[in-house]
């Protein structure tokens, strides 16, 4: 026995606010990153790099996360929001983590002397990012609704699942096989309260402005969904 | 007739079928030999006998024939919608896909074979640990097919079908082409603990896959 | 609203395929007897098969199907090709644990004596279209859905399929036949309905 019903769609409201407070709150974040936050010892002024690849370290799973809950979600109920939370935030995890790749090679450079190594959390983001552009071009792919959604949600549960798998392995691996010693030479530097301060407000202004751009794109998607519901009727 | 018998029903099916019209296995076989041969070539003899790089070659290869004979085999059940004839039924899913992964998996195992002994023959490989190779050997060629067939039925009749599905099993896989890749190295060289170890997560991988596979078939095909 | 006892029904069912409505709000109640769907070309016939066999997803609505998976038969034959139609045939039956015993008389019926054990690929399309009616005797499922099965007949294939139908009937099977075509079955049917542009009337 099969049953479906049309979900209703929910609307954010809170879209206005919240792309302004995620202005405010980066116009801050950048300021005390450039300016307020002390120079780093050891490293210098390239450290503070920091400030945007942590908060973007931390977005990329979170928007993957998302991607994975909003996945079964879909899966379970089959309502269309799930969907549309799904895609809105599938794009801008890849976003953010294709500029945390960036971001983390810019600095990997000054500070290892090489803009990539075979790090077991490199690895994993890199993997991570083909995964989800994977993603993107399955549903790029598929033109039926509801079979674009339920394939697209199955990617998205294994994902999620593999993506540890794929960091222990490549730790495996490199127990086995000694890496070269520059991984070991920069390291994190020790934070002080001000830098750990600005870190944190840094995090707090990405993450608004990820559920800026995650309200924004699901109000997108939502009209979509109505604009085809429309033109059923 | 319990879950096992129609899952065993449809890989009945499926090599008799593949018995009868070889495509799968055919292309497989070709394309395994020609990358073995051509990687080595590309590599020079001297570099692709180092056991890493000759194990991670040949693997790389098997990767590519388990996706070019899960494609060969949905492409039979697409021609005259044979598939649907399956879906309709009780249980048919999950069946369709577990009789799937055997099948493949034993077709891949004779292309593995086959294309092992060219490995070793052509680049005079010594195996150090032969038991432990074929450990390895047996498992890695049941952990692929689990993601392959998945992600075949999920790009089932989606346009660029054939790019689509290396494009994302690949990345899924990574974590099994490592253990593949490392553990027949370490059986090449002698490292008995390390070969036993990437197998022992080889069988893990093709229990979990084949378990996560079987729990969310019924709901990826519509 | 028949109040029969109901082999399958369809309540309120919508389908959308590639966004767009194939079906809208369709209610359908299908008892034993014959059931006659037609409709232009696109109307959705296909579609409100699928629906009943449960290969297409219901946007909106309900499917119940009792006495286990329906018949479905396809304007494709659905038969594997590298198997022969008794291999095709026998392993259908037994998925369904029925015993494959009769699928060599139910095609030596349809006049595949000669041609069973050859593989499906090198069969006529009307050959392959008559192993795929053999169906109807090797699975006798309470619910049969027929897309266009007049489709690649011959004369003798018609009248089998005539006898097939009606033997159907008396063993108080419900069957639903899609078809354009008007033919001789058309004074045994119970029920007629068109469908036009994914809404259906019963004539």
């Amino acid at each position: 026995m099969i049953e479906t019903t049309a979900a209703p769609f929910p609307t954010i409201r809170v879209r206005p606010w919240l792309g302004r407070l995620a202005v405010a709150t980066s116009l801050i974040a950048t300021f005390m990153a450039l300016v307020w936050a002390p120079t780093d010892a050891v490293q210098g002024d390239v450290y503070r790099i920091i400030y945007v690849h942590v908060p973007l370290a931390w977005l990329a799973y979170l928007a993957f996360f998302v991607v994975f809950l909003a996945s079964l979600g879909w899966l379970l109920t089959r309502r269309p929001w799930f969907d549309a939370l799904a895609i809105a935030s599938a794009e801008v995890g890849v976003l953010f983590t294709g500029m945390f790749i960036v971001a983390g090679s810019i600095w990997a450079k000054p500070t290892w002397g090489v803009w990539w190594t075979w790090d077991p959390r490199l690895v994993t983001t890199a993997v991570m990012f083909m995964m989800y552009v994977g993603y993107l071009l399955l549903r790029s792919l598929s033109t039926d609704f509801s079979r674009r959604a339920t394939r697209a949600a199955v990617i998205g549960v294994i994902a999620v699942i593999d993506i540890p798998i794929v960091h222990l392995s490549v730790l495996w691996m490199n127990s086995l096989h000694q890496l070269p010693t520059v991984l070991r030479a920069g390291g994190s530097p020790s934070l002080d309260a001000a830098m750990g301060t600005t870190l944190g407000i840094s995090v707090i202004a990405f993450t608004l402005v990820y559920f800026a751009f995650l309200a924004e794109r699901i109000s997108i998607e939502l009209d979509r969904q109505r604009r085809t519901l429309e033109a059923r009727a | 007739m319990n879950a096992l018998d129609r899952a065993l029903l449809v890989a009945a099916r499926e090599l008799a079928a593949e018995r009868r019209r070889p495509d799968g296995f055919v292309a497989a076989l070709t394309f395994t030999a020609l990358l073995v041969l051509m990687e080595s070539l590309a590599f020079g003899p001297g570099q692709a006998r180092q056991p890493g790089v000759a194990s991670a070659l040949y693997w790389i290869a098997i990767l590519f024939a388990a996706t070019l004979v899960a494609t060969r085999s949905f492409d039979r059940e697409l021609e005259d919608d044979a598939i649907d004839a399956v879906l309709v039924l009780d249980g048919g899913r999950e069946a369709l896909y577990a009789g799937k992964v055997i099948a493949i998996a034993i077709v891949l195992a004779i292309v593995a074979l086959a294309a092992a002994v060219l490995s070793l023959v052509l680049l005079d490989l010594g195996v150090a640990l032969a038991g432990h190779l074929v450990l390895v050997g047996v498992l890695g060629i049941l952990a692929l097919p689990p993601v392959i067939v998945l992600v075949t039925l999920l790009a089932l009749r989606v346009r660029a079908r054939v790019a689509l599905v290396p494009i994302l099993s690949f990345p899924i896989l990574m974590p099994q082409l490592v253990a593949c890749t490392q553990g027949a190295a370490a059986a090449l060289t002698g490292d008995a603990s390390a070969a036993l170890g990437w197998a022992g997560i080889l069988a893990a991988f093709a229990l979990v896959y084949g378990v996560l596979g079987l729990t969310i078939v019924p709901a990826a095909i519509e | 609203m028949r109040r029969v006892p109901e082999n399958a029904s369809l309540n309120d069912v919508t389908v959308v395929l590639d966004d767009r409505a194939i079906l809208r709000g369709i209610s359908l109640g299908l008892g034993p007897g014959l059931t006659l769907l037609r409709g232009p070309n696109g109307a959705g016939k296909t579609t409100l098969l699928r629906a009943l066999a449960g290969l297409a997803p219901l946007a909106r609505g309900r499917r119940s199907v009792s006495g286990g998976p329906p018949l479905y038969i396809g304007h494709r034959p659905m038969l594997l090709s590298g198997l022969t139609a008794r291999e095709n045939l026998a392993f259908l039956a037994a998925f369904r644990g029925l015993g494959a015993g009769d699928v060599a008389g139910a095609l030596r019926a349809w006049g595949l004596a000669g041609e069973m054990d050859r593989p499906i690929e090198r069969l006529s399309a009307g050959q392959r279209r008559r192993a795929s009616l053999a169906r109807i005797e090797t699975e006798q499922m309470p619910l049969v859905l027929l897309d266009e099965p007049f489709a690649d007949l011959d004369s003798d294939a018609l009248v089998r399929l005539r006898a097939a139908i009606n033997t159907a009937l008396v063993r108080g099977q419900a069957v639903l036949m899609a078809t354009h075509m008007h033919h001789e079955l058309d004074q045994d049917a119970t029920h007629r309905y068109v469908l036009d542009d994914g809404a259906l009337r019963e004539v």
